[in-house]
């Protein structure tokens, strides 16, 4: 079937190619040579500087990218901390009542109690902050030196539990 | 195709610094096919020559992308008809740049065959689609076999074959008078 079918194709075949296609001649072999050896001979001179400085752009563009991402990343991971812990942190200064045991507890309770209460950034407040630690730790080396040590397990430093609620 | 050692010859000239060899070799190797591809394209001498250094420029401003293809000829060819498609969008743009009524297929030397066949051939080549206009042309014009065919255009060779076959049902039809 298929030889019936390219013996059937054969006269129109036949008389396709009783033409030609012409081929490219020297007038155009010379004109396009000519100038795709100019292009060559220019486009040599601008790889040598623009290679290395399309990779210097793409590496530039790369790094600032990478450092966006970080940066976006970075506020998006600490952002659910910065405004929702701070004001819980200041609307229930009890909160660390709950904590559990730790080494001198009431001391850093209150501690933590003065912290919350006093704008650190403000200099009155500051000055504040600093008379009130000394007042505390004078009456904490009082109480040390009017109180003999206990005698195991508690603390040293720090009066019992019952009486750490004469600092608050 | 694409590990005969023409191929290697030609991709360390476009690698090389040697514009003189490197274009010649594309010129050797791809002008003559390229030309008929682009006739067979744009039915049009005037505007194949003008496309064909068009593809010769391109080709020497990627010649370092040439040169690491996979399949030299099938980008060879890509290249060819994304300045063709670009020339006829041109010229689509700018009816004034139109295409020039002119002969593309020329009689034989020493031919006793009338003046007007050549035309009359054009006419009917003309008619055709242009995808399979082009595979006639590739497969009449400059011998190449269905497979050589396919790999110039990135077509399969059954494709290539079917289209053949409507373009000659297709030509029989309208030249039917001449056969």
């Amino acid at each position: 079937m298929t030889n019936g079918k390219d013996r059937r194709n054969e006269p129109i075949e036949n008389l396709l190619r009783k033409v030609r296609l012409p081929e490219p001649s020297i007038e155009l072999k010379e004109r396009i040579t000519a100038e795709a050896t100019r292009v060559w001979k220019q486009t040599s001179v601008e790889l040598s500087w623009r290679i290395p400085f399309r990779r210097l752009v793409v590496s530039a563009a790369a790094a600032v990218l990478v450092i966006w991402l970080a940066n976006v990343s970075s506020d998006y991971s600490v952002a659910r901390w910065r405004y929702e812990a701070l004001s819980k942190t200041n609307q229930q200064p009890s909160a660390l009542d709950i904590l559990p045991e730790m080494p001198y507890g009431s001391f850093a309770r209150h501690l933590a109690s003065v912290a919350r209460e006093l704008p650190a950034t403000e200099a009155s407040g500051l000055h504040q902050y600093v008379e009130t630690m000394q007042e505390l730790l004078n009456e904490v080396q009082q109480n040390n030196v009017s109180q003999p040590p206990a005698p195991t397990g508690g603390s040293r430093l720090l009066p019992e539990e019952s009486r750490s609620n004469s600092y608050s | 195709m694409d590990e005969n050692p023409a191929d290697n010859v030609l991709r360390a000239a476009l690698a090389g610094n040697d514009p003189g060899a490197g274009v010649r070799l594309l010129w050797d190797r791809y002008a003559s096919d390229l030309l008929a591809y682009l006739q067979a394209r744009l039915c049009s001498l005037h505007d194949a020559e003008d496309v064909l250094q068009a593809v010769f420029v391109r080709m020497i401003r990627k010649r370092h992308r040439v040169a690491r293809a996979r399949f030299l000829d099938a980008y060879v060819f890509q290249i060819a008809r994304n300045e063709a498609i670009r020339w006829i969008g041109r010229r689509k743009r700018n009816p004034a740049t139109g295409p020039v009524n002119e002969s593309w297929l020329l009689s034989r030397e020493g031919s006793r065959e009338p003046g007007d066949l050549a035309e009359r051939l054009q006419t009917a080549l003309g008619r055709l689609p242009q995808s399979q206009r082009e595979v006639i042309v590739m497969k009449i014009y400059r011998q190449k076999t269905f497979l050589e065919i396919s790999q110039l255009l990135g077509l399969s060779p059954n494709t290539v074959a079917s289209r053949y076959r409507y373009g000659i049902e297709k030509l029989r039809i309208l030249l039917e008078n001449l056969i």
